[in-house]
C-alpha cells in the first residue's frame, strides 16, 4: 500500500500558530455565521455538481459522451466555497475537478451539458470538450490541459483589472500534481513579486492520476512552500465548505485591500478514477471508505441539522428539487444541434 | 502461440522489455509509468519485472523529465522516457531544442536518450491530447524523429532509436496502439533508423505517409483499384529524420504523380517539406502538382462532426487520389 503522507481522515481543524498558520475562524459556529439561504446555496451548488457528474458518468458508460468524463466527486466544497465568497470582478482559473467552480459562477447545467456532448451552442461550440471550458464573461478562464499553464494566465488578468481600477481578487486552482510544473512555480513566485491578490488554491486530493503524493513531492506539507515564496501559506479542510468559506472570506477581505498572494492548500480526497475509463485500483479500498464519511455534501448537511439551520426532510427536498432541473437540463442539450462540419474553420482567428 | 498475432502496443511494449533485459544501461521513466504501466498501459508489467530503480514514475515535470534525461544520457545511461501524451512535451520543448539538440554540436558530447511520445486523434481528445507535432521536433537541429506504423517497424525502431548515439523522438500514435495488429517476425528489422518501406506496389501514383495515415492511404488504395483499377504504391516512411529521400525520389520516379497526407497542420507541416525535397530533385519526374492532404490550420477539435471534418482519412484519400489520377 502506498504512504500517502499527511492528511486528515477526520476534521482536524485549521492549524494553529506558526508563521504559516492562519485560522481567523477557529471555533467557527454555522449558526451564527450563515444565513439559512447562503447555506442552502452552497448546498445547492454542491448538488447539482454531484447530480450532473452522475449523469455525466452513466452518459460515459452508455458510449454517448465520447473522449473523457472527469470528475470531481468529493472536491465540491472547494469550488463552492470560493466562488461563494468572490464578487463580480474576481478572476478563476479553474482545474480538472472544478466543476463547482463554473456552476458557483453561474454557468447554467444546460450550458454544461453542452460542453460535454460537444453541442454547437455549448461554451466552447464543440470545439473543446469536457472540462476545458470557461465564460470569461463570468470571470472564467477556459482551462487548457497543460497543468500549471493557466495559473500565469489569471494572474496577468488579475493585474490587468486592477490597473483598470477595478479590484479583481483572483482565484488559480490547481492539484498536488500540478505543483510539480514549472508554470506553478513561476507563476507562484511572479504573483508574489508583484504582489497580486491571486489565491492559489491546491486542491490535494492525494494522488496525481496513479501517483501519490509521496511520490510527487518531498515537503512535510504542500503549505510549507509558501515560504520559499515569501508569501502567506494557508491550510483548510478541503470537504468542509462552510469552514472554508469563513477562511476564504477573511483571505479575501484582506487582499482585495492589501494586495498579495496567498497559497492556500486544501486537503480533500479524489473520490472516483482519474477518468471514468480509470478503477483507480491503485487507490486503497479503505482510504475511500473513509473518506466517503467526510463527503462535503455530507459535511454540510449533519452541519446544518445539528445547528437545526434546516431539517433532513428540506434537504431531501432541495436535492430532489435539484436532480429534476438536472434531469430537464440534460434533456435540453440532448436536443441543441452538433456542430456543423462546415463551420470547423470558423473561429480561429478574431476578426476586426 | 509464437503465431498470434502482436498489437501496435505489445510490440513497443516488448522492446522496452528486450531493452531493459540486454541493457544495463536503459532506464525508463514518466508520469505513472512505473506500478500503474502508463495511461496507455505500454509499460504495463515492466517495473515489476525490472523494479523501481529502472522504471519509475516521476512527478508531474517534463522539463525535469527531458533535462534529467540528458544529464543521465551524457553520463552512460541510456534513458528512454515518455511524455503521457506528445501534447506536454511542449511545456519542455527548449529541453529538447536547445539543450540535447545542440549538445554533441556544441561540445562533441553524445546524448543518447529516447523520447516517447504517444500522439495524434481521432478519439475525440480534443486540442490537447490529439496534437501531432512531428513537424516541430523534425525542425529542430540535433534530433532524429521516428514514426512507426506498424507493430513489427515499431518493436525494431525503437529498440535502434534506443541504440542511437542521439536523441531520438519516437512518436506513437495512439489510433494504432490497439487498432493494428500483425504477425511479428522472429528477426527485428529494420535496424537502422531513416528507411521507408514500400508497403503497397503500384505505378499510377504515390502516397508519402507515415503513422496512422498509412492505414487510411492502404484502405484508399484500395478502394481506389476497385473503382477505376488504378494501381497506387503506399510508402510509408518510418523515420522523418533522417529521411529516406532515395526511397521517396524511386517512388516518384515509378508512379510520376505524388499524395502527401498527415494528420498534422498543414502550414509548415513535415509534408511541405517533403513536397520541396520532391520539387527540388524529381520535378523533371511529375505528371501533376504534387498535391498535399493533411489537417487544417486549425487546433484539434472535440466535437465527433468537427474531427471528422478535421482529420484525413480513406475516403478522403480516395478522393484526392481519383482527382490526382484524373489529372
Ligand atoms: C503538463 C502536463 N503533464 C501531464 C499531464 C497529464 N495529466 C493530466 S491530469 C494528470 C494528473 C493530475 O494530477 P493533479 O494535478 O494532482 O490533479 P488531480 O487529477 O488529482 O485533480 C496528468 C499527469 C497534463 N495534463 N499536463
Amino acid at each position: 500500500m502506498y504512504s500517502v503522507g499527511c492528511f486528515p481522515l477526520v476534521n482536524r481543524g485549521l492549524p494553529r500558530g506558526g508563521a504559516l498558520a492562519y485560522s481567523p475562524r477557529d471555533g467557527m459556529n454555522p449558526q451564527t455565521d450563515i444565513t439559512k439561504d447562503a447555506a442552502l446555496a452552497l448546498l445547492r451548488v454542491m448538488l447539482l455538481a454531484r447530480r450532473i457528474e452522475e449523469r455525466l458518468i452513466r452518459l460515459y458508460h452508455q458510449g454517448r459522451i465520447f473522449g473523457g468524463v472527469y470528475c470531481g466527486f468529493g472536491q465540491e466544497a472547494i469550488g463552492t466555497a470560493t466562488t461563494a465568497v468572490a464578487s463580480a470582478d474576481d478572476l478563476f482559473a479553474p482545474c480538472i475537478r472544478d466543476m463547482t467552480v463554473h456552476l458557483g459562477r453561474g454557468t447554467p447545467p444546460r450550458d454544461i451539458f453542452r460542453q460535454f456532448l460537444g453541442r454547437a451552442n455549448g461554451p466552447t461550440r464543440g470545439r473543446d470538450g469536457n472540462i476545458h471550458y470557461g465564460e470569461l464573461h463570468r470571470g472564467v478562464f477556459a482551462f487548457i490541459s497543460h497543468l500549471g499553464a493557466m495559473l500565469p494566465v489569471v494572474t496577468g488578468g488579475v493585474m490587468a483589472r486592477r490597473r483598470l481600477g477595478r479590484p479583481a481578487v483572483g482565484f488559480a486552482y490547481i492539484g498536488d500534481g500540478g505543483t510539480s510544473t514549472g508554470d506553478f512555480h513561476e507563476a507562484v513566485n511572479f504573483a508574489a513579486v508583484f504582489e497580486v491578490p491571486v489565491i492559489f488554491v491546491v486542491e490535494n486530493n492525494q494522488f496525481a492520476y496513479s501517483t501519490p503524493n509521496a511520490h510527487q513531492f518531498r515537503c512535510k506539507d504542500l503549505v510549507d512552500r509558501a515560504v520559499g515564496y515569501g508569501i502567506q501559506g494557508v491550510k483548510a479542510d478541503g470537504n468542509d465548505v462552510l469552514e472554508l468559506r469563513a477562511t476564504v472570506a477573511a483571505l479575501v477581505e484582506e487582499i482585495r485591500e492589501k494586495p498579495r498572494a496567498v497559497l492556500l492548500v486544501c486537503e480533500t480526497m479524489r473520490m472516483r478514477g482519474h477518468g471514468e475509463h480509470d478503477d483507480a485500483s491503485y487507490v486503497p479500498r479503505e482510504l475511500l471508505a473513509a473518506w466517503e464519511q467526510r463527503c462535503p455534501i455530507r459535511v454540510l448537511r449533519e452541519k446544518l441539522v445539528a445547528a437545526t439551520l434546516a431539517s433532513e426532510a428540506e434537504l431531501d427536498a432541495l436535492d430532489t428539487a435539484v436532480q429534476a432541473e438536472i434531469n430537464e437540463a440534460f434533456q435540453q442539450a440532448l436536443g441543441d444541434p452538433a456542430p456543423s462540419p462546415s463551420t470547423l474553420m470558423e473561429g480561429v482567428y478574431a476578426v476586426g | 502461440m509464437p503465431s498470434a498475432e502482436t498489437t501496435f502496443l505489445e510490440a513497443i511494449r516488448q522492446a522496452l522489455q528486450r531493452l531493459l533485459r540486454e541493457r544495463s544501461d536503459v532506464v525508463m521513466f514518466g508520469q505513472d509509468i512505473g506500478a500503474f504501466g502508463g495511461a496507455f498501459k505500454v509499460t504495463a508489467g515492466l517495473q515489476k519485472e525490472f523494479g523501481a530503480d529502472r522504471v519509475f514514475d516521476t512527478p508531474i515535470s517534463e522539463s525535469a523529465i527531458l533535462g534529467a534525461a540528458l544529464g543521465m544520457a551524457t553520463m552512460g545511461l541510456r534513458p528512454v522516457v515518455e511524455m503521457q501524451f506528445s501534447d506536454f512535451a511542449m511545456t519542455a520543448v527548449h529541453q529538447l531544442l536547445n539543450n540535447a539538440g545542440t549538445l554533441h554540436y556544441r561540445t562533441g558530447v553524445a546524448a543518447p536518450l529516447v523520447v516517447r511520445a504517444p500522439c495524434g486523434g481521432g478519439f475525440a481528445g480534443g486540442p490537447f491530447h490529439s496534437e501531432e507535432l512531428e513537424a516541430f521536433f523534425c525542425h529542430m537541429p540535433g534530433l532524429k524523429v521516428v514514426y512507426p506504423a506498424f507493430p513489427a517497424d515499431a518493436r525494431a525502431l525503437l529498440l535502434a532509436a534506443t541504440l542511437d548515439p542521439n536523441p531520438v523522438v519516437f512518436l506513437e500514435n495512439k489510433y494504432l496502439y490497439r487498432h493494428v495488429k500483425e504477425w511479428l517476425p522472429a528477426e527485428w528489422g529494420p535496424t537502422t533508423l531513416g528507411t521507408a518501406r514500400v508497403c503497397r506496389p503500384g505505378s499510377d501514383a504515390v502516397v508519402l505517409t507515415y503513422g496512422a495515415m498509412v492505414h487510411e492511404a492502404l484502405r484508399a488504395a484500395e478502394l481506389v483499384h476497385a473503382e477505376d483499377g488504378g494501381e497506387v504504391m503506399v510508402l510509408d516512411l518510418r523515420s522523418l529524420k533522417p529521411l529516406d529521400t532515395d526511397s521517396i525520389l524511386a517512388a516518384v520516379a515509378a508512379t510520376n504523380r505524388v499524395l502527401i497526407v498527415h494528420e498534422g497542420w498543414h502550414t509548415g507541416g513535415f509534408g511541405a517539406e517533403i513536397a520541396a525535397l520532391v520539387a527540388e530533385r524529381a520535378f523533371h519526374l511529375l505528371d501533376a502538382p504534387i498535391w498535399r492532404l493533411t489537417a487544417p490550420d486549425c487546433p484539434v477539435p472535440f466535437a465527433q462532426e468537427l474531427e471528422k471534418a478535421y482529420r484525413p482519412n480513406a475516403a478522403k484519400i480516395r478522393d484526392a487520389l481519383l482527382e490526382l489520377l484524373e489529372h
